[in-house]
């Protein structure tokens, strides 16, 4: 059974048992009484809350952020739930668990500020963690799967933002990289460990990068870093101190060691971006 | 009669294509349920049973949705060759050079590659390698050019132990995910072309591989002849019939005669490869067409002559209805591809 469907039975049961509750402890008040602008905001509030918590907890994977934010929206279910039953049924205002129940709403409130609370914190250590891998906007499509960088899409939405930004002021480089005999390591070790050698690679990259750089997956093999600020020669000199950390790298496959190098090539940051890939992949094939 | 073999008939051996595009499926997290929804194989894959060509292209259409990413086509062709059908694989990893490969892979592709039908042809200093549909998938057809010419580039490179220069023409737009043709293929690509074809400088045919050994070749060649024979596609069957029968008006009567059907279940047959007679003869003539402007430099009164037409405005008008375009602005076009490939055969040779 999935969990989304054990989350929305174990949700229902509790509204359930709640209401069995209501109407095995007091006494139905006539329809003819009922407050239906009240019945209508606290059950809407509480059937609401009760399809946050859902997409909360299916979205989400378990930890202590994902069950503050779950169980505060519970909480507040509940509560808005008890309210709105109140409205159909009477009970005796002396019953204490009545109360009780009621109060969950403002617990419920402050479980969620706490829960909201750990999640910036959530987010600011993500962010870090995602800085050299995405700059100046977030968008939560182009990612690739295996090495969880920026795709090819990423980098020339990001190309030609950088072209009208410095509009030819300052300089910005690209370098692309390929992984030497690739083809060789999946024919040989298999894909699955040609994906552990780019997952390696990029590990690589990224902890030579500047904070400002911007790396991605360019397709297969191929990696691009989009490096602001720096002149072609600069660039090529990075390049260069990238290539001899990757080869310094050793990389073991259950079958032994696998050597793994890379080759470059550089270009200036600027023009079309589809005509400056074009160039750049044309001169990858000649090296 | 010819021999020929339709789509809804079990004639690949699920232990081969079907089994490693499955395999790569589930290594990207997929589900065999949903990998294998709508082929009717619902007890799964039984690696020694057969599949019908329809089952495995629904199979592929499966795992490039679900999948979801540009690189599937790429990464499946990368799996497709030599692949695993004994001696016909065989005899492609022991060819000696690149000319004895591509033969072998025309020579069995019903085994090799029985979706996409490769045709070989080379004229002075250009080898060309064009991929013709064996079944018919008009759905998965970009993607299964793109599977098929990576399967040949990589086979290639990691057999002749570097990268060949190979150009490519396309018969579609540009896509949006050029990145994976840069990467897998090479940066020389033509889109909206009128063949999907490979092209590369004939020099390069005969070159001898680090590997080679004359004997193993000759031994794997013979092995993979005594084999028993797998039929082509319907489809790559009636394409060769057409190509050899072009200059005697064919019909669909007659055709059907020659394919040991009636002409109404011949007509059924093609329907359910998603095409029609009509469609696949103006196809062929289309070739025809071009490869008498590129190659013989024939103008259009000769190739109206050629292909039974009455004279070279009747050919205009039908030439406009196969291609959409009249011939002046295609044999510009592909004077200017030729001139593409031919300015390349100069510095690097």
């Amino acid at each position: 059974m999935s969990n989304v469907i054990r989350h929305t039975l174990l949700i229902g049961a509790l509204l359930g048992a709640f209401a069995f509750l209501f109407v095995g402890a007091g006494t139905t008040i006539p329809m003819a009484e009922w407050d239906w602008v009240d019945i209508a905001s606290e059950g809407g509030t509480s059937l609401l809350a009760a399809l946050w918590c859902l997409i909360v907890l299916s979205s989400r994977p378990d930890g202590l952020v994902t069950r503050l934010l779950a169980g505060g929206l519970a909480c507040i279910m509940l509560g808005s739930w008890a309210d709105c039953l109140d409205e159909v049924v009477d009970i005796d205002k002396a019953a204490l668990w009545d109360n009780a129940l009621e109060s969950l709403l403002p617990l419920g409130m402050l479980i969620l500020t706490v829960g909201m609370y750990y999640w910036r914190l959530e987010q600011a250590t993500l962010s870090d963690h995602m800085r050299k891998r995405e700059r100046l906007f977030r968008n939560h499509r182009p990612f690739d799967r295996i090495t969880q960088l920026a795709d090819a899409a990423y980098l020339r939405e990001q190309l030609r933002l950088e072209s009208r930004r410095t509009e030819g002021e300052s300089a910005s480089a690209l370098v692309l990289f390929d992984i030497d005999e690739f083809h060789r390591i999946n024919r040989e070790h298999g894909q699955a460990e040609g994906d552990r050698v780019l997952q390696a690679v990029a590990h690589m990259l990224l902890l030579n990068l500047r904070n400002d750089d911007l790396l991605c997956r360019y397709a297969g093999d191929r990696f691009a870093v989009l490096m602001p600020g720096l002149t072609e020669l600069e660039a090529r000199d990075a390049a260069q101190h990238l290539c001899r950390m990757v080869s310094s790298m050793r990389h073991h496959a259950p079958k032994g060691r696998v050597r793994i190098s890379l080759r470059h090539g550089c270009a200036p940051a600027q023009g079309a971006p589809d005509a400056l890939l074009a160039t750049l992949c044309r001169q990858m094939d000649a090296v | 009669m010819i021999a020929w073999q339709a789509a809804g008939d079990p004639s690949i051996q699920a232990r081969q294509q079907p089994a490693l595009a499955l395999e790569y499926g589930r290594s990207r997290d997929a589900r065999d349920a949903d990998l294998l929804r709508d082929t009717g194989l619902v007890a799964g894959l039984d690696p020694d049973g057969l599949v019908s060509p329809a089952q495995y292209q629904q199979q592929l259409a499966n795992t490039l949705r679900i999948l979801d990413s540009s690189d599937t086509s790429f990464m499946l062709g990368q799996l497709l060759l030599p692949g695993h059908d004994g001696a016909a694989s065989h005899a492609l990893v022991q060819a000696p050079n690149l000319r004895t490969l591509l033969q072998t892979l025309c020579r069995f592709h019903a085994r090799l590659t029985p979706l996409l039908r490769p045709r070989f042809e080379t004229w002075g200093d250009v080898a060309l390698l064009y991929w013709v549909d064996a079944y018919g998938a008009p759905g998965i057809r970009p993607a299964l050019v793109e599977m098929h010419m990576t399967a040949v580039v990589a086979l290639c490179r990691w057999l002749g132990g570097e990268r060949l220069p190979w150009r490519f023409c396309f018969n579609r737009g540009a896509p949006r995910h050029v990145e994976q043709h840069h990467v897998h293929l090479g940066a020389e690509l033509r889109f909206g072309c009128q063949l999907d074809a490979m092209l590369l400088p004939a020099a390069w045919l005969d070159r001898p591989w680090p590997r080679a050994s004359e004997m193993a070749a000759r031994l794997a060649q013979q092995a993979a002849e005594q084999e028993e024979e797998r039929a082509p596609g319907m489809l790559a069957a009636l394409y060769d019939y057409l190509l050899d029968h072009v200059r005697m008006a064919p019909t669909l009567e007659r055709t059907a005669a020659d394919f040991g059907v009636s002409p109404a279940t011949f007509k059924r047959q093609l329907l359910r490869h998603h095409t029609h007679f009509q469609g696949e003869l103006d196809g062929v003539r289309t070739h025809v067409a071009l490869w008498l402007f590129q190659v013989e430099r024939a103008d259009n009164e000769e190739v109206a002559r050629y292909l039974g037409f009455h004279d070279a405005a009747n050919f205009r008008r039908s030439f406009k209805r196969w291609t959409g375009l009249t011939p002046g602005p295609i044999r510009a076009a592909l004077d200017g591809e030729l001139g593409w490939f031919t300015g390349a055969l100069e510095p690097g040779m």
